[in-house]
């Protein structure tokens, strides 16, 4: 924290907010989760507060204009994966605010240099139409395996998402009850690569559906988190970007709290969580003032939560274990955005490519791609030939973002290691040139002459903007089967409810995870409710009441 | 798709458009406040194009301290909080004079920094106000000047017994005298400023806070602007967005709906009545008519609701060309953002800014009251980028990051707002894009000037410059026309009850049902919520908005009691 130079004169002349205050429900983090807790919440009628540590709400859900000045990127989340099941978005009108999502039907393409490219699209029939051209077998398997993952997806992993998880034995016990559920326990089993190379043998499809499955942070050799890839290759088929920018779905909820008499403070950063007797009882500020609440709700990682908020002889011993030994993303994203003249055109016969939501380049085949995360593992950044990442045109579908008209905004990101093993601040200008330069390869309209503005974000700055994603974490921590499932955090918070009374947890650092899938907000406002015995007034959406009924209340 | 209807229909979510809504939303009305951004608050903006470092494009300082909006609209319950600074200003000049100005909550450093050189203990204009009257009385002046809506056309009155003027009177009887009235700032300092310097940086000081001090018949608002930021000095944690955060969360949590990403294409007007507005193709809102049952206000400036989203077909010809004709001159900023290593270390007196009073803002060089003449010169006579000699490159360095750490990363400082005050695009006699065919070489020149002046300010210490030219403002901000931050010369003939022309002077229009609630109306620009207390009179006299008894009118409020009045 940042010390001023001296104490600011005391001056009583403009009413500020109190000194101190006392609220039901206090929520730590205005990142997507505790927005989505406290809108629940404060709907309930419960008195709250989201304190935010930055001036803007939203943490990944950003839109900041980075290209200055004239041009807003979404310089963090970008692809919503989940609207189609946020309960959120039942519970919540937040289309008065003017939240809309586009969601393109050509969601996925891969470029390669011959000129060929694989378009994967919404509607699965224009997927095979664009795989058949490399394989008929593939083509076929394809549209099997979807009908199969979608309905694993809506049957099983979709719903769980939003219910606190169980033990492993349990959730064995209950996933045995439906087809849907055993299919996910056996992939659970197998790794990434094993699961793509049991179905599909064309090398650039199987490069593409790595890259989709693994993007943000399955390791492709690792076996026991295999139900994700369902769950990443279907949603990557079916993202939604927000129209007017990813901060548009922030600013609609922190109206929904707003209308519900919450508050939020920003500008704010927690300093200390006061625990007594085993309760959590206030929140300290980092300009002294003071927040008591019934419930705090904290959405920081467990080393912030446990290992700096809170008094160390009052964290329960295992959490304190949490804490010094959670593991970091095993990756991050450098990120390089680029205001420009006109559009990237790709170097692709089929033109569907340039409407790509998201176009994977750089990767020719299977094994450059597992050559170059085994390298992003290892800590180093990969050698010329095998830089790539995935592009994104952002005003390709949302002609908001750039404030010049005429004129658009594209992104290219690259899997890189988080900053404390690589220092970007030497290496950050060389690598964005080599990624342009990568990027201009496959899309040669990308000139000196046609670049405005361009900016770059390192793993360091992805946590100078958000503290909680230390190293670059986009996801609060490491997915392994350790940190996953119930374990995420720690087994002994249990549905966000932790072992201190009064202190909950709702962060990406909770079960189910990060990205934004709103799944440890829900849980977390669910737990909080049915601790203050309040009336909730929101309904369980039917899909999850159909999942409960076939797996879990049996 | 929805039938939207509301009672009232703000087009422009920035500082302005905002407030008014949360008073009409707090005065029981639905309210729908239409933004063409992604985010409100217009000019009170801060912005991070690197992470971690925050930036002000526009306003800076809370002018507005003395609002009766931070009251009403219980802004401090929606997280309204403040800095207070040790130092607010301090001058440089290019041979070595280095003053600490201090500010209304630490006159010591002044006194004694100012004293070093003149051996007097007077540290200027502000001083003679601000030492002599009390929090109330500086408080109930500012309002008679910014918190006071104009008279209806029915009241005729003396210049001197403007409102301002009254107050003046009861406030400071010792310095009152008749000539005041059709002083310029300028005249003014001139008899109470003897210090060169000093009067230079009043000169600036006032000219970059509000009415240019050359203007006659100015005296006060011109001063007032000053006075304005010595009032509260200081600004909101996080800078002035934050400010921005709380009015529209009191407007949201009191009912009023905000939508950005919804550019408003035209206002509609039926039988010379506003009765709603239509959204562009690209507004993110599904429903593209959205009606106004009571009234449309125009949180955009005068020349664009007149001139661009309401047709023609609906306006008097003579009217249109007087709304052309008002003039954008006086504050179009050229506005420098330099992340830094360390705060400039001036030369001259090494211990004139120790880090603890470190001056908010630095005025340099203002070495004679000539610098200030040839900048306005550039300005609004030769209508072209600035002659690139220290002569005619005054900046005002601002860092608040001295006492807000909230604004850059730890080992960082970041040196934003620098204003550089150039023509209107407009005006520019190379066109529109004239200044930013010219922005590598005042950047670099305004650079080399700083590093002349502080020799540490170095390629090694500056880490990265952003810049936005009235041009780019134009482009960002909709509503700010000209770049500039008043939008209409806040001069005698633009002033009170003649802002922005006399058939506007009381936020009314030729449009039934169709108010004006921005900075080309009075007093101006500087988020001073004061548009919107002045409006609200009307809007009650209007019999539009009822309030509560939150509400409080301003003592020099005059009701329009001529019938029919309006149109």
């Amino acid at each position: 924290m940042r010390q001023s130079y001296e104490a600011t004169p005391d001056v009583n002349l403009l009413a500020q907010f109190p000194q101190e205050s006392s609220f039901d429900v206090a929520v730590i983090g205005a990142g997507p989760n505790g927005l989505i807790t406290a809108a629940y919440l404060a709907k309930a009628g419960l008195k709250t507060v989201v304190i935010e540590r930055r001036q803007e709400i939203g943490g990944g859900l950003a839109t900041e204009e980075t290209l200055f000045p004239g041009f807003y990127t979404n310089p963090h989340a970008i692809y919503h994966l989940m609207v189609d099941y946020m309960p959120l978005f039942q519970d919540f009108d937040l289309g008065v605010h003017g939240l809309t999502f586009i969601k393109p039907n050509i969601q996925t393409a891969a470029v390669f240099k011959d000129g060929s490219s694989l378009v994967l699209c919404q509607q699965i029939e224009d997927s095979k139409d664009s795989i058949a051209l490399f394989s008929d077998k593939d083509a076929r398997r394809f549209g099997h395996l979807m009908r199969q993952w979608q309905k694993i997806v809506d049957d099983v992993l979709a719903p769980g998402t939003y219910v606190p998880p169980m033990s492993p034995i349990d959730m064995i016990e209950a996933l045995n009850r439906g087809e849907s559920g055993q299919e996910a326990l056996r992939l659970t089993e197998m790794s990434p690569m094993e699961i793509i190379e049991e179905n599909f043998e064309n090398d650039k499809l199987r490069m593409a559906l790595l890259y989709m499955s693994t993007m943000w942070g399955l390791n492709p050799r690792d076996s026991g988190l295999g139900f994700l890839v369902p769950l990443l290759v279907t949603r990557n088929l079916n993202k939604a970007q927000c129209y007017g920018g990813s901060h548009k779905l922030a600013g609609s909820l922190s109206r929904a709290i707003h209308q519900a008499g919450g508050i939020i403070l920003d500008n704010a950063e927690v300093v200390k969580i006061d625990v007594e007797n085993n309760q959590a009882k206030r929140v300290i500020l980092d300009d002294g003032r003071v927040i008591n609440a019934s419930a705090i709700i904290s959405s920081l990682p467990p080393p912030q939560t446990f290992g700096k908020l809170i008094d160390r002889d009052l964290v329960p011993s295992e959490l304190v274990q949490t804490a010094e030994n959670w593991e970091w993303d095993q990756w991050s994203f450098f990120t390089v955005s680029l205001a420009l003249k006109e559009a990237p055109r790709y170097i692709s016969e089929d033109p569907w490519v340039n409407d790509a939501l998201m176009t994977i380049l750089g990767f020719e085949t299977y094994n450059e791609l597992a050559t170059h995360f085994d390298a992003v593992l290892s800590g180093k950044i990969s050698d010329s030939d095998e830089v790539g990442g995935h592009a994104t045109t952002e005003t390709r579908y949302d002609p908001t973002l750039p404030r010049i008209p005429g004129h658009e905004v594209a992104f290219l990101q690259s899997h890189v290691p988080l900053s404390t093993k690589i220092n970007y601040e030497e290496v950050g200008a060389n690598l964005r040139d080599r990624l342009i330069s990568k990027w201009s390869e496959y899309a040669p309209n990308i000139t000196k002459d046609s670049i405005v503005a361009s900016s770059h974000e390192s793993p360091l700055d992805i946590e100078t903007r958000i503290k909680t994603m230390v190293g670059g974490s986009i996801k609060h921590g490491d997915y392994n089967p350790l940190q996953m499932g119930v374990f995420r955090p720690h087994d002994s918070v249990i549905a966000g409810r932790s072992p201190i009374d009064g202190l909950y947890l709702c962060g990406a650092s909770s079960y189910p995870g990060g990205l934004i899938i709103g799944g440890p907000g829900y849980i977390a406002a669910n737990t909080v409710a049915e601790d203050f015995e309040i009336d909730k007034w929101w309904k369980t959406p039917k899909y999850i009441e159909k999942y409960k009924e076939a797996y879990l209340e049996a | 798709m929805r039938e939207e209807h509301f009672d009232i229909v703000v087009v422009g979510g920035g500082h302005n458009g905002t407030t008014i809504a949360a008073y009409l939303a707090k005065c029981g009305l639905s309210v729908c406040i239409l933004e063409e951004r992604p985010e409100c608050g217009g000019g009170q903006e801060n912005t991070e194009p690197r992470p971690g470092f925050r930036i002000d494009p526009h306003a800076t300082y809370l002018y507005g301290g003395a609002a009766p909006g931070f009251e009403q609209l219980d802004l401090a319950k929606y997280g309204f909080r403040m800095v207070y600074y040790q130092s607010m200003a301090g001058l440089v000049t290019t041979d070595g004079v280095a003053a600490n100005l201090g500010g209304r909550w630490n006159r010591e450093v002044a006194q004694k920094s100012v004293s070093y050189y003149t051996g007097q203990d007077a540290v200027g204009a502000e001083e003679v106000f601000l030492g002599s009257m009390g929090d109330d009385g500086l408080r109930d002046l500012l309002r008679s000047i910014f918190w006071t809506p104009p008279l209806p056309d029915s009241v005729e009155i003396e210049p001197k017994d403007a409102p301002m003027w009254q107050e003046f009177r009861k406030q400071l009887p010792g310095l009152w005298s008749e000539r005041l009235v059709e002083m310029s700032f300028l005249d003014f300092l001139d008899e109470f400023v003897p210090w060169e310097p000093l009067r230079t940086f009043q000169a600036f000081a006032a000219w970059y806070c509000g009415a240019h001090p050359g203007w006659d018949g100015m005296l006060l608002p011109s001063l007032g602007g000053t006075l304005l930021v010595g009032y509260s000095s200081g600004s909101p944690r996080g800078g002035m967005h934050s400010y921005a955060h709380a009015i529209i969360r009191s407007a949201i949590a009191n009912g009023a709906r905000v939508i950005t990403n919804a550019s408003v294409g035209e206002i509609l007007v039926k039988d010379g009545r506003a009765v709603g507005v239509k959204l562009d193709d690209k507004a993110s809102y599904p429903e593209k008519t959205i009606w106004a049952d009571k009234a449309v206000i125009s949180a955009v400036d005068v020349k664009q609701t007149f001139l661009k989203l309401i047709g023609q077909t609906h306006l008097d010809a003579s009217f249109v060309q007087k709304v052309r004709d008002v003039s954008l001159k006086g504050g179009s900023l050229y506005v420098l953002s330099v992340l830094c290593r360390e705060l400039p270390k001036y030369h001259g007196r090494e211990d004139a800014f120790p880090e603890e009073v470190y001056p908010s803002c630095v005025a340099a060089p203002v070495d004679s009251i000539d610098f200030f003449h040839t900048q306005t010169k550039d300005a609004y006579s030769k209508k072209k980028a600035p002659v690139l000699t220290k002569e005619h490159l005054t900046m005002m360095i601002c860092q608040h990051d001295v006492y807000d750490r909230t604004r850059c990363p730890e080992g960082y400082h970041v040196l934003s707002p620098i204003y550089l005050e150039v023509p209107p695009p407009q005006y520019d006699v190379e066109g529109p894009e004239g200044i930013n065919r010219h922005k590598d070489e005042i950047t670099k020149a305004a650079l080399d000037l700083l590093e002349s002046l502080a020799p540490n300010m170095n390629s090694n210490n500056i880490v990265e410059v952003f810049l936005n030219t009235p041009y780019d403002s134009e482009f960002r901000n909709a509503g700010m026309s000209g770049g500039n931050w008043y939008g209409a010369r806040q001069s005698e003939d633009q002033w009170f009850g003649s802002r922005p022309i006399k058939e506007l002077g009381r936020y009314k229009t030729p449009i039934e049902n169709l108010y004006l609630c921005n900075h080309t109306s009075h007093p101006g620009g500087l988020c001073l919520m004061a548009v919107p207390y002045n409006l609200m009179h009307v809007l009650i006299e209007d019999k539009i908005a009822s309030p509560g008894n939150w509400w409080y009118p301003s003592p020099y409020y005059v009701a329009d009691t001529k019938k029919g009045s309006q149109n």
